[in-house]
């Protein structure tokens, strides 16, 4: 085992009588992917929401580097590197492409309480929007408005948008839900170079690009962790195939 | 850049009605151009932030008040002395208010801004030691000659837009452009959005603090109602009259409506019911307001 970037312990968050996440304890390793799978309801995007800091945990822990945040907001877990790509658009719809990728970038300055220059004359954050665009192949794209941008360009937006905030932990949610084959092929490409050299929190529904891209999976079922494995061994796992594959993989 | 070329002529025409040392112009388009500051503060927060507050009139008359006070009660009157003194305790009470009413958000957070605005109304209202429904004499006033105090608020009015304008084209101002499209979306790209909005909470309130020391010095009276939120309401209307989250669009706003209540005023007694048709004819026609007519296609 390397050494885990977060680990969770007895992680568990109640909606009245249900118990969507209920005592989750996994570790992440640090430069690796770990997907997390499970059938609709398993309490995936509850997990990835506690991670995130958009929901508070009724109980458990949350450690990033050995540090308890299991109480930290949002802003303060970006902060600390931890970014998070939404499943549904989740842009600045008004604002161009680059104007979204800048606003990420610019919110790694040390404090956007800056009231005198303009923002164009710092070009700390316009080289790392640039990249980001780049990264995510949107250069040509820059001045189109991201509520204008086709289903798969915003997407991609939604990932450089993250890269551009250069988190140490990136936390994915479906990213290729809703998209057609080729835009999905395009993104699961994407994936593979964001990855590298990152750790990388995956949740996702497409069991080809989970298996392909993974390091090690996760499966949650009713909001408990039913086993974690290499994506072969949960491939062959029979308790796995009986709660989720079911007939899917032969 | 036709916008440009507008922005300049009517702050040429408006320095120029200086030079004609007129009585009624120099009254009529001084509470104009206090109306315009009002407006160009508020948009801060109604335009560039998505915050529709109704406690605007609240700093504008606090600040108008602490003048009345200071002159009355301590012998300050050097604008020099007063005018920060003023700006200041409108921007802490922005602060205060501020920092309370943003633990609200959407029509709640406008709520609490109405109560507070009323809260303040009743208070001065009902204290006989602040003057009650009377209101304040200013005992001296800190710029006395009709035309320099004409400059003064001219000068104010050009200096309340530039620092504005460039505050908003500053990495700050991006961010509360990002806050009004996607708050939530700032909060996990890492901006602490409360205290963002605070800020802009407390500049708009100071730029209220600056419109309302202009105005009891041009008068050299304050009343509760200045205070209501009534005022509030109005203020408002004139940021999507002239149209919000442009800054010039509610300065013209404010200036229109100046012309139709006087114009109007002489027409009929029920001026407000002119208002009323072209505040619902802008909205269904001029979604973008005054300044639309100006903008050839959307703002990005």
């Amino acid at each position: 085992m390397g050494e885990a970037l977060i680990e969770t312990h007895g992680l568990t968050r109640r909606f009245g009588a249900l118990a969507a996440v209920n005592g989750v304890s996994l570790a992440f390793e640090t430069g690796r992917v770990h997907a997390v799978i499970g059938p609709n309801g398993a309490g995936k995007s509850t997990f990835l929401n506690l991670l995130s800091g958009e929901l508070r945990a009724t109980s458990g822990r949350v450690l990033l580097r050995g540090e308890d945040v299991t109480r930290a907001p949002p802003d303060r877990l970006s902060r600390l590197g931890v970014g998070r790509a939404y499943q549904t658009a989740n842009l600045f719809p008004e604002l161009s492409s680059g104007d979204c990728v800048w606003l990420a970038a610019q919110s790694r300055l040390p404090s956007s309480m800056l009231f005198f220059r303009p923002a164009e004359r710092y070009p700390q954050v316009g080289v790392r929007a640039a990249r980001a665009l780049e990264a995510c192949g949107l250069s040509q794209r820059r001045s189109a408005i991201a509520g204008q941008l086709s289903y798969g360009e915003q997407r991609q937006l939604e990932i450089a948008m993250v890269l551009a905030t250069e988190p140490s932990l990136l936390l994915l949610d479906e990213p290729l839900a809703g998209l057609g084959h080729d835009e999905a092929l395009r993104i699961v490409a994407l994936l593979r170079e964001v990855a590298k050299g990152r750790t990388v929190i995956l949740v996702e529904h497409d069991m080809d690009a989970v298996f392909s891209i993974s390091d090690t999976v996760t499966v949650l079922v009713d909001g408990r962790v039913l086993v974690t494995g290499a994506p072969d061994e949960i491939r062959n796992s029979a308790a796995v195939r009986e709660a989720y594959l079911g007939g899917e993989v032969a | 850049m036709r916008r440009q070329a507008l922005l300049l002529a009517a702050a040429a025409a408006l320095a120029a009605v200086a030079f004609s040392g007129d009585r009624f112009w120099l009254q009529f388009l001084g509470k104009a151009m206090i109306g315009c500051i009002l407006a160009i503060g508020l948009d801060l927060l109604v335009g560039f932030t998505g915050m529709v507050s109704l406690a605007h009139s609240a700093f504008f008359g606090l600040a108008a008040y602490a003048l009345a006070l200071l002159t009355n009660r301590l012998g300050l009157v050097n604008p020099l002395v007063t005018l920060p003194a003023c700006i200041a305790f409108a921007a802490a009470a922005a602060l205060v208010i501020g920092w309370l009413s943003l633990r609200a958000t959407g029509v709640y957070f406008i709520m609490v801004t109405l109560a507070f605005t009323q809260m303040l109304y009743y208070l001065f209202n009902d204290s006989p030691a602040l003057g009650g429904s009377d209101g304040l004499y200013v005992q001296a006033r800190p710029v006395d000659s009709r035309v320099a105090a004409y400059v003064v608020i001219w000068l104010a009015l050009i200096a309340v837009y530039l620092v504005l304008s460039r505050v908003l084209r500053a990495p700050y101002g991006r961010v509360l452009e990002g806050i009004r499209g996607n708050e939530q979306r700032m909060r996990s790209l890492g901006y602490p959005t409360r205290r963002y909005k605070l800020v802009a909470f407390v500049i708009a309130g100071a730029t209220a603090g600056v419109a309302g020391y202009l105005d009891a010095t041009l008068y050299g009276f304050v009343n509760p109602a200045q205070l209501g939120w009534r005022q509030s309401g109005l203020i408002l209307v004139t940021v999507l009259l002239g149209g919000k989250g442009t800054l010039y669009g509610p300065a013209f706003g404010a200036l229109l409506l100046a012309f139709i209540e006087h114009y109007g005023e002489k027409v009929t007694e029920h001026w407000n019911a002119l208002i009323a048709a072209l505040v619902i004819a802008v909205v269904l026609f001029l979604p973008r307001g005054l300044a639309g007519l100006l903008q050839g296609r959307p703002r990005g």
